[in-house]
């Protein structure tokens, strides 16, 4: 066709957009003088095809000409992309996804080439045909996250798994993408495929469950990436770090998971003022420990004392610190006034914060500062603004190691504006003036939130990640700090879990990078103030006598209330129940895994079988003489006394006559996850009391296992899993399998009730193993602990009195703060690791028996 | 003759031995307890000595008796342990029968301390025994013999009891308990345990003793978190008499301190960091970057 017929087609086909619409002709004859500078040719198929995709869908017809010009101009060629948007005239709905492609087509264009950008259209393609809206996924999402650095070769191996599963289980791309890019930088190409059956086997079991895996949101997602992640993972050794922490502090400072996820950038360390959230892993194991015991300075030293904290409000010019639902305090208010600069002003205030804090630290810590400089000089300082402020802290944190060790020289020399961070009386106020000293110095650029992260030092993390609990002032003794999680909130998980809803309502959190913005929306449904803090008080007062319908039909007890010293008689009703939560596949389940431990504990238990033959000395009768016995006859006899004929030895089941009742506290604490690892801690429980049981059937005690819940004082169920004269069968084997956790913890009325079960007993020893994982608490205690601690201190005394030892085995690793003023030093132990708890059991008991 | 001969080496001596004229067993006070031990001896008062294991209860004693010049009888408590164990009993030698005194009857005869170590390991009924000598009679009933023993006027009794959680079951009765004068040792004071640690190591430099004692301390504060006794003092003399034969301070610290008290993995590695944190050089050569 000549030049001017191709002329003339074009004419025409304006002519035709114009009649259809307005819009149409004019964006047209916009793009077409950049277009027409190609030639005719391809000047004509482009219209064409403009004018076929705009009467196919007038959005795609639309895109296609807006994008035009762009993509010439950035392509240097007309034919290629026109023929490859007139592949979409295939599909009704095609608009998404072609817009997504000419969007970036040109982008591919220049990075990847020519043939480059034909693969990644080719793939794309595939997708329209299989469906159009994984199409449109593939298409929107930047194509430069789809190939993980290795052009068009990554983005193969990344689709790759995703066509193959879609052909097999129907898996949509869209959600394959939302967590393929980054789980690939985790388990490399090989792993991908893996990674997704697993995911398409989720959502093939639920919707929301799957989905939040490929968001990376739920643990099942994080566990199996996690596993292949390097560096150095804090859940695994949170014991570790706990009994460090315990060590040099002498404090139990919880530690739990952070929200950190894989992609998220540095994994740093935060804390509300009550627990340390620890990223999933930690670079290694030096960071982690410079981490933890940082942070750890941070509550030791005040960093987040309420005094100071409102001190610091006063000064920012808010009068009273906000308080959020949960009674913590937001910092957005004190960094607000920084505006755009509020990064720059964090990252000074951190820093001298810091230097604070590891100054106090080292003093109680030695090798801290060493191991926090030398972590900080093997790893690559960063560049850029964020390198200034490294180097400014390294250089600061050089001077404080120097001094230490009482050098001089140009290393000892400290920035003078941080050298009030080092008086022993500098608080976080301190810091701020100096964070604004230095505010001021044009020496430290502009930093933004990207390049934060990275002023960092390694092991130290944002001061202000999250919303914190006001403390009290400390100065380094944290002898009385404690979880204060406390009922309410335990009860509050609980209540979340089983809604089984999507682990987090995507809705309620602000897609802000900045963590401190980044919180839930407030909760504003329900009903109840937002001042005060500590455990909720309950709605109802159950005032003594007053308003309050006593339940009948349970065994009354009396209670002590050390306010009045007095016993209050039948105070609390007590109620036996039968537990319907019969497991018995899952009994069998916890034998299978734990036959090794069994194993081990069947040999123990042989030595202190009673079917062990024990010679018994100095018997009136037996098998075979007892020399010594003898000798003592005959010679008393010589003597001229006359001994009874006590001389012969024999051999008989020794019986060491001890009656043990297991007494398990089966309140909804026990429901919660278990803090260093996988599961529930009622799993692990229900594994110590079937070995328990195991061991104790073997060597031939008179055994019972029971169980105590509460729901105020006129509601405390007591469950039998195993009464003295029922033998261990399958029917409670699958009991103690099916043990859960709910209410509270009334412990006193529960010991009382044990006692009195094991007065009936015939036995010469009766030991009454409490098992527990929290102190005593109720909803009817108006929060004031020690009024069920005094009544179960004294419950625990009527007890003894009565001959029968109680003895508590607690799974709190703060118990010693409580547990010796009601048991007595002596009479109860810890048991820390959860996952020892099976083996623990039955030796505890075996050791207290001896 | 054998036995003659073990005498004549030195190997085998008397229970019920005067202490020889030497030094006194090395002992630092920590509190009044010695203040307290002289009052019950001027009143012959029996006492019970009450600790963990490994703070000095033993030494304490033994510091004692040399200090007074008064034989110590020591009698290490089991469940087998009879009261003729204690008091004595006939034996028959030729045609002959012959009475022989227990370690409890020769220390109440001839005057003396008797330690009973670790008395609830006892069977009750054993206890008993003890009973008549330590109220105002002080006398010892010889049953078999028909014979009431006047203790003699140096006579003393010492129990010890370590309240761990071992004793609910088999904790001395109250009975017992009241009838001594009680004493209670802790682990000492960080200034006293060095100059212990120093004293028993052999003379090991004050900058070794200093950090040896502070990771001490510190392995303390993990007891009821897995380790069921905490780091004695004994423990901390042992690694620095390891030291002091040249072993390097963390292998010192990990076979006296760490090995025989735990086989926790995670235990051992946060009692290693604790020892690392205190012994930064693994060559073991002091710096003074102690911090």
């Amino acid at each position: 066709m000549a030049e001017a017929d191709e002329l003339v087609a074009i004419e025409e086909v304006l002519q035709q957009l114009e009649r259809i619409s307005f819009v149409a002709q004019r964006d047209a004859r916009a793009a077409l003088p950049a277009i027409r500078g190609f030639g005719p040719a391809p000047a004509r198929a482009w219209i064409e095809t403009a004018r076929d995709l705009f009467q196919h869908d007038r959005e795609c017809g639309k895109s296609f000409m807006r994008h035009s010009e762009r993509l010439a101009e950035n392509t240097g060629v007309v034919e290629a992309w026109t023929g490859q948007s007139r592949e979409f005239l295939q599909w009704v709905n095609s608009h998404y996804a072609l817009e997504g492609f000419l969007a970036q087509a040109d982008r591919v264009w220049s990075s990847w080439g020519e043939a480059g950008e034909r693969e990644w259209f080719a793939l794309g393609l595939r997708w329209c045909g299989r469906s159009l809206a994984d199409a449109r996924a593939y298409f929107e999402t930047p194509f430069d996250r789809l190939d993980g650095g290795q052009g068009p070769a990554g983005l193969r191996m990344l689709i790759e798994p995703a066509e193959k599963l879609y052909d097999e289980r129907g898996l949509a791309l869209d959600c394959y993408l939302a967590g393929a890019p980054v789980a690939r930088n985790m388990v490399g190409d090989a792993g991908l495929l893996n990674w997704a059956r697993r995911g398409a086997d989720l959502l093939a079991a639920g919707r929301s469950r799957g989905e939040a895996y490929f968001r990376m949101e739920s643990e099942e997602g994080m566990k199996l990436l996690l596993e292949a992640l390097p560096g150095y993972r804090a859940r695994m050794h949170g014991r570790f770090l706990q009994l460090l922490l315990r060590a040099w502090l002498e404090a139990d400072i919880p530690l739990a998971d952070g929200n950190w996820k894989p992609g998220q950038g540095r994994p740093m360390l935060e804390t509300d003022g009550r627990r340390l959230y620890l990223p999933a892993v930690f670079g290694d194991r030096d960071e982690a420990i410079v981490a933890v015991q940082h942070g750890a300075a941070h509550l030791a030293f005040d960093s987040y004392a309420q005094e100071r904290l409102e001190a610091l409000f006063r000064r920012a010019g808010t009068e009273h610190p906000p308080l959020d639902d949960q009674s913590r305090i937001t910092w957005r208010p004190l960094f607000a006034p920084f505006a755009e600069r509020m990064f720059r002003f964090q990252v000074l205030f951190d820093l001298a914060e810091d230097l604070r804090v590891n100054a106090r630290m080292a003093q109680r810590i030695p090798g801290f500062l060493q191991r926090l400089v030398d972590l900080a000089v093997d790893r690559p300082a960063p560049e850029g603004a964020a390198g200034v402020y490294h180097r400014f802290a390294l250089d600061a944190h050089r001077a404080l190691l120097a001094a230490d060790r009482g050098l001089s020289g140009k290393d000892a020399r400290l920035d003078p504006r941080l050298q009030r961070m080092l008086d022993p009386d500098a608080s976080v106020i301190d810091a701020w003036e100096v964070a604004e000293r230095l505010f001021g110095d044009p020496e430290f650029p502009e930093i933004g939130i990207d390049e934060r992260q990275h002023a960092y030092l390694p092991g130290l993390s944002l001061n202000a990640a999250r919303p914190v609990y006001p403390q009290r002032l400390r100065d380094g003794d944290l002898s009385d700090f404690r979880d204060v999680g406390d009922a309410h909130e335990e009860h509050r998980f609980v209540r979340e879990k089983q809604d089984e809803a999507p682990e987090q309502d995507p809705a309620g959190v602000q897609k802000d990078p900045d963590a401190d913005i980044n919180m839930p929306r407030e909760e504003t449904s329900g009903s109840g103030g937002r001042i005060g803090v500590g455990i909720p008080q309950p709605a109802q007062v159950a005032k003594r006598g007053v308003a309050w319908q006593p339940r009948t039909g349970g065994i009354p007890y009396p209670e002590w209330d050390y306010r009045e010293q007095r016993m209050i008689s039948d105070w609390v009703n007590l109620n036996e129940r039968i537990l319907d939560e019969e497991n018995a596949a899952a009994a069998e389940g916890i034998l299978a895994e734990h036959a090794d431990t069994l194993k081990r504990l069947t040999r123990g238990l042989e030595m202190q079988r009673p079917m062990r033959m024990a010679p018994l000395r100095r018997q009136l009768d037996g098998d075979e003489l007892d020399i010594e016995a003898v000798t003592d006859f005959v010679a008393d006899k010589r003597a001229g006394l006359s001994p009874k004929a006590f001389i012969y030895r024999r051999r008989t089941v020794q019986h060491r006559d001890t009656a043990v009742l297991l007494l398990a506290d089966m309140s909804t604490s026990i429901m919660a996850r278990h803090p260093g690892g996988q599961g529930r801690i009622v799993e692990r429980m229900r594994s110590g009391l079937m070995l328990f049981a195991e061991a104790i059937d073997r060597i031939g005690d008179p055994f019972a296992i029971s169980g105590f819940a509460s729901k105020q004082r006129d509601q405390v169920h007591y469950y039998w899993l195993k009464d003295f004269s029922e033998p261990l069968d399958d029917t409670v084997r699958g009991r103690i399998a099916g043990i859960s956790g709910r209410l509270a913890s009334r412990m006193g009325a529960a010991i009382r009730h044990s006692t009195r079960a094991m007065q009936r007993v015939a036995s010469q020893h009766r030991l009454l193993l409490i098992l527990s994982d929290g102190r005593p608490a109720d909803y009817d205690d108006g929060g004031d602990a020690r009024y069920l601690h005094e009544d179960t201190r004294m419950a625990m005394k009527e007890a003894l009195d009565t001959g029968v030892h109680p003895f508590c085995i607690t799974l709190d690793p703060s118990g010693q703060e409580y547990l010796p003023a009601i048991f007595g030093p002596g009479h109860y132990t810890i048991v820390d690791r959860v996952d020892e708890l099976p083996r623990r059991l039955p030796e505890i008991y075996l050791r207290l028996r001896r | 003759m054998k036995n003659l001969l073990n005498r004549l080496r030195g190997v085998e001596r008397d229970v019920l031995e005067s202490p020889a004229d030497a030094d006194a067993p090395f002992y630092v006070p920590q509190r009044d307890e010695i203040d307290i031990f002289r009052a019950a001896w001027s009143r012959r008062l029996p006492v019970m000595l009450k600790g963990p294991t490994g703070c000095g209860k033993t030494r304490f004693l033994e510091h004692m008796a040399h200090v007074l010049g008064k034989p110590l009888v020591t009698v290490a408590c089991h469940e087998d342990l009879t009261s003729s164990d204690l008091v004595g009993r006939f034996l028959l030698e030729g045609e002959e029968t012959v009475w022989q005194d227990g370690p409890l009857t020769r220390a109440v005869k001839e005057g003396g301390i008797c330690y009973l170590d670790e008395i609830v390991e006892a069977r009750t009924d054993t206890t008993v025994v003890i009973h008549p000598l330590t109220d105002h009679r002080r006398q010892l009933p010889l049953d078999k013999r028909a014979r009431i023993i006047d203790a003699h006027e140096d006579f003393m009794l010492v129990i010890s009891y370590n309240p761990g959680y071992q004793t609910v079951l088999k904790d001395l009765k109250p009975s017992t308990k009241q009838r001594f004068v009680g004493i209670h040792f802790d682990y000492p004071s960080e200034a006293i345990e060095r100059q212990i640690v120093a004293k028993e190591s052999g003379g090991l430099d004050a900058d070794r003793v200093e950090r040896l004692v502070a990771a001490g301390r510190r392995a303390r504060a993990l007891k009821d978190h897995g380790l069921e006794e905490a780091t004695s003092t004994r423990a901390l003399a042992y690694a620095g008499e390891l030291m002091q034969a040249g072993l390097p301070p963390r292998t010192a610290c990990r076979a006296a301190m760490i090995a025989p008290i735990t086989d926790d993995p995670e235990l051992i590695e946060a009692l290693e960091e604790i020892v690392a944190a205190h012994f930064p050089e693994t060559d073991g050569a002091p710096t003074g970057s102690h911090g």
